[in-house]
Formats: structure tokens, sequence, C-alpha cells
């Protein structure tokens, strides 16, 4: 049983800048996002400072995951072309999949596949910005990176009950943690200051019928979320596929050979994209 | 397009994605073959592996992929829409065995 208060938990990972566990790099770059008023110059000098982070975001914006035709050679053009919410998101996920990696072996390729498979939905269902769902695909499981940084015990102890008892590891952080990492993630993307939809993507890409602003966004990065547990890319926690929402499938309504086509692309860019850490 | 170990090129492959240095500068564009000489600078690089042209590979068997694709639907197979989903990937997975 758990013994940890959810509000402790909560006040925990909102403090993150003070966590021992969590790495400068994330300590000061969530003191720049959650700034409440950043502009989009800020930021792409922030990055351009940081020759490490530049070639990052680069390789990032190049790669198969956005699918840009063209080569993009600038920060400053990246963040023009995608906007502030998107260059906040990717700034976030390529800070985070080293810590990804060392936290949970294959959440990190979960993850790029989920972005990929987001993208293609959300273009697949005629969305304006298929960019924001890729990365919200991208940020959806980083409440684990933090769950697993700052409780390591239990969350080695959920992920073994999980295995056990063959439940979600949704379900075993419930038991350990009276909450869960789409919490946490939710808690963090509010401090920083994410938009609402990206928020409530997070908070409920487990629980898509709950998700009042964005059901569709909800929806998309549920669906990829099953779709890359289905091919076995990568590995979030446990190796189940978890069931589809019935509502969201229907709201998708994607048909036999759409849902073929965003496994063809997972295959075609999963090995290039591999390679973008 | 298979991801090829640096030690294992030969004469004649394609790149399908370009050799870049570590800081992103691309070193051989896409589309090139791959020469002796090539072969020789990669090497010279700091880089486990590239990728070039050509079918996939398939690391695990077709039938262990196929039972491993089983075990992790066993628990919602009989969930509303479960079976489609697992129908299409397991048509996907055997697709790529052809």
């Amino acid at each position: 049983m758990s013994n940890i208060d959810p509000k402790v938990l909560r006040h925990r990972v909102e403090n993150i800048n003070t966590l021992p566990t969590v790495p400068g790099v994330l300590k000061r770059l969530s003191g720049i996002i959650e700034k409440p008023r950043i502009t989009l110059v800020e930021i792409s000098s922030f990055i351009s400072n940081d020759p490490a982070l530049t070639t990052k975001i680069l390789k990032m914006v190049n790669s198969a995951i956005y699918g840009f035709p063209g080569r993009i050679a600038s920060v400053s053009h990246a963040t023009m072309l995608l906007g502030l919410n998107v260059i906040k998101g990717l700034l976030l996920g390529v800070s985070v999949f080293e810590l990804m990696q060392k936290a949970m072996n294959g959440l990190y390729e979960h993850s790029l596949a989920c972005a990929i498979a987001s993208r293609v939905i959300a273009q697949k269902k005629g969305l304006k910005e298929p960019e924001e769902i890729s990365v919200a695909g991208l940020l959806h499981d980083i409440g684990k990176v933090i769950l697993m940084l700052e409780f390591q015990k239990e969350y080695e102890a959920a992920m073994q009950e999980a295995q056990l008892k063959s439940i979600s590891i949704f379900e075993a952080e419930k038991i350990q943690f009276n909450a869960t990492h789409a919490n946490v993630g939710s808690w963090l993307a509010e401090k920083w200051r994410f938009p609402r939809n990206l928020i409530e993507v997070i908070e409920f890409h487990h629980r898509p019928a709950l998700a009042k602003n964005a059901p569709l966004e909800t929806a998309i990065v549920h669906m990829a979320d099953i779709l890359v547990r289905a091919r076995g890319f990568g590995f979030a926690g446990e190796s189940l596929v978890p069931e589809v929402h019935p509502l969201a499938f229907e709201l998708l309504n994607l048909s036999a050979a759409d849902i073929k086509d965003v496994l063809k692309e997972l295959e075609d860019n999963m090995e290039s994209a591999e390679d973008i850490s | 397009m298979p991801k090829i170990p640096v030690a294992k090129l030969e004469p004649g492959m394609k790149l399908a994605k370009p050799v870049t240095a570590k800081n992103g500068m691309v070193m051989l564009g896409e589309g090139t073959e791959l020469s002796e000489t090539w072969i020789e600078r990669i090497r010279d690089m700091d880089i486990a592996s590239v990728l070039v042209e050509g079918p996939p590979v398939q690391t695990l068997p077709k039938e262990e992929a196929i039972a491993n694709l089983e075990a992790r639907f066993a628990k919602v197979e009989s969930k509303p829409y479960m079976n489609l989903i697992k129908k299409i990937t397991k048509e996907h997975i055997e697709g790529l065995y052809e």
C-alpha cells in the first residue's frame, strides 16, 4: 500500500528546481520555460547560446518526427516556423532524452515513436498544427521520468508489481503513489505554462473521455500510444497493450488503411529517428 | 532501410540518410554509393552505424515476433476494437517478412 500523500507528491514535483536528483540542465531549462512572458526571441537566443542544445534541436526538427522537407539550418528559422509552444516542448523533449534513457530503458524510443504516430494521425485528421500534437506525443510520459528520478525505489516496485500481477503500469502507479505519471506530467506542464490543450493531453492520455477542451488531440495521443505498443517499439513500464477507449476510437474514426499507414510510417522512420539523441 | 554497423559496410551500398558529424555537419550526402575509400573515411569517424538503402532487416524471427504480439494483446483481445487493432498490426508485422 502507498504511504505517499498525493499533496506531498505534487509539492515535490512542482518544486523540481530544488530536487537533488534532477540534473542542472533541466533545472536551468525549467527556470526559462516557466517564465510567464517568455518571447520567441528570448527562447531562440537561449538555445543558440548552447551549442549542444542547438545541435539537438536542429537534428530533431530536421528528423522524420517533424517531416519538414527542407533542412532547417538555424534556430531562429526553427522557432519562427514552429512557434513558441512547440519549441518549448521540443526543448524539454531533447533535454530529457538522456534522462529518459537512464530512467527507463526504452522510454525514449516509446516517446519518439508516439511523436511520429501522433503527427501522422493528426495529419490524417486534417489538424492544422500537427507539430503540436507531435510534441504532445513526445512528452506524454514525462511524468514517468520525474517519478523514476525522484522515487526510484517506489517506481521500480510499481514496475515489478505491474509485471507480477500483469496489470498496467498506470494501475500499479495508483497503488504505489495514489497518483499516476499522467497526474505528475500535467502538474509539470501546468507549472511550465504549456497551453491548456497540451496539459489535457498529458493528463488524460489514459482516460481520453475526460478531456474537455482537447478531446480530439487527447484521442490522437491515446491511439498513438496504443499503436506503438501494439507494434512493440520501445518500452514504457510494462509490455502489455492497453485497451483503446471505445469513444476515442470512434471519435478518430480511422479506417484499417489509415492504421496501416501509421504503422508503416513508424516502420520507415524509427531507425533513423533513434539516432537523434 | 537497414542500419548497418560500420564494420559490416561493403562497397556498393548506398546511404539512405546522410552521414553527419557530431555537430550535425553533413559529411557524406544521402544517396552516396559507398566505395572502399568512403568506407575507410567512415571508419575513421566516431560513429557506430549508418543507414543504407534496401528493405529493413528484421532482428527477430517471424514466429517470435508474432508470439510476442500475441502475448502483448493477451489481456485485451476481447475488448472493443482491440481485435481489429491486433489483426491490422499482425498483418503489418507479417508484411515485414515478405
